[in-house]
């Protein structure tokens, strides 16, 4: 479903200029194929979604336990904080270990995400599972699309 | 000792040429640790279970591949995406120094650890030193 957003950009930018067109056949997802898909500083990465009577998010925290993430709502504002250990450990027997990679983010982390209007904060709810924080904020009960019936003259 | 772990250029779907599908997958962030009878392959593939996570060797090819298997309901449309794919794809180049019978995998949290132990030949050991 998040591929969507995806596939409209490209289609866009696709239709004149061939120059990108070329370049996207020899890179065929830039982002994706990146070993920094994840730049510095946006852990956990996060996907809003919208139903008809809820917003959803999802945060992608691997290695996280439920309790090592604060959530906190003010003024639509989502705040997410935590802390994420190092897996490598250089205080292990005191000896630093010969590292290959280092791509997992670790440390303190805060961010912040601005949520549509109309979202009733006192009935949020957060599950946990396999790494993924779901945040469901339910619309309001003025706001929630209803039909008009017409009614014969 | 530090070409032990190579990262493999072309993921796996790419030379099945299954290009829809490419465009799908993203590329785990990995730590890759030394220990003295190990090596430790660390993960992050947020939202793959168990179930779902694929470990396989093939030719001293390790391929790590895991389906995000999130339970949405119907009816959703996005707002805004970071994670634009439905699956985790790496692979990895392994040097003979791995005992490719002895690999070990678990997955908690969504964070992959894959332990890669060296063969007996390869272990660093200490030599004691004899008095004369």
């Amino acid at each position: 479903m998040f591929d969507d957003i995806k596939r409209f950009e490209i289609g866009s930018s696709q239709q004149l200029d061939w120059f990108r067109q070329l370049l996207d056949g020899f890179l065929p997802d830039g982002s994706a194929m990146d070993i920094r898909a994840v730049p510095r500083g946006s852990f956990p990465m996060i996907n809003l979604a919208r139903s008809d009577d809820a917003v959803r998010v999802y945060v992608f925290a691997a290695g996280l336990a439920p309790s090592d993430l604060a959530i906190d709502i003010q003024d639509n504002v989502l705040t997410l904080r935590g802390k994420r250990e190092p897996a490598i450990g250089s205080n292990e027997d005191g000896s630093s270990r010969p590292v290959f990679r280092r791509e997992r983010p670790s440390g303190e982390f805060v961010r912040a995400i601005a949520l549509p209007d109309g979202l009733d904060a006192e009935r949020a709810e957060a599950h946990h599972a396999h790494g993924v924080f779901e945040i469901v904020l339910p619309k309001r009960e003025e706001l929630k699309p209803r039909r008009i019936d017409v009614q014969a003259a | 000792m530090n070409n032990v772990v190579r990262t493999a250029t072309q993921s796996p779907l790419q030379e099945r040429g299954d290009i829809k599908r490419t465009q799908e997958t993203l590329l785990p962030a990995v730590d890759i640790i030394e220990e003295a009878s190990a090596l430790k392959l660390i993960a992050d593939m947020p939202g793959v279970t168990r179930e779902s996570l694929k470990v396989e060797l093939d030719n001293n090819v390790l391929s790590l591949e895991g389906e995000i298997a999130l339970n949405m309901p119907e009816g959703l449309s996005a707002l805004h995406a970071e994670v634009r794919g439905q699956r985790f794809a790496r692979r990895f180049n392994l040097s003979h120094e791995v005992d490719s019978d002895a690999i070990t995998a678990s997955i908690t949290n969504g964070v992959v650890t894959i332990t890669l132990p060296k063969k007996d030949s390869h272990r660093s050991r200490r030599i004691d030193v004899q008095a004369a």
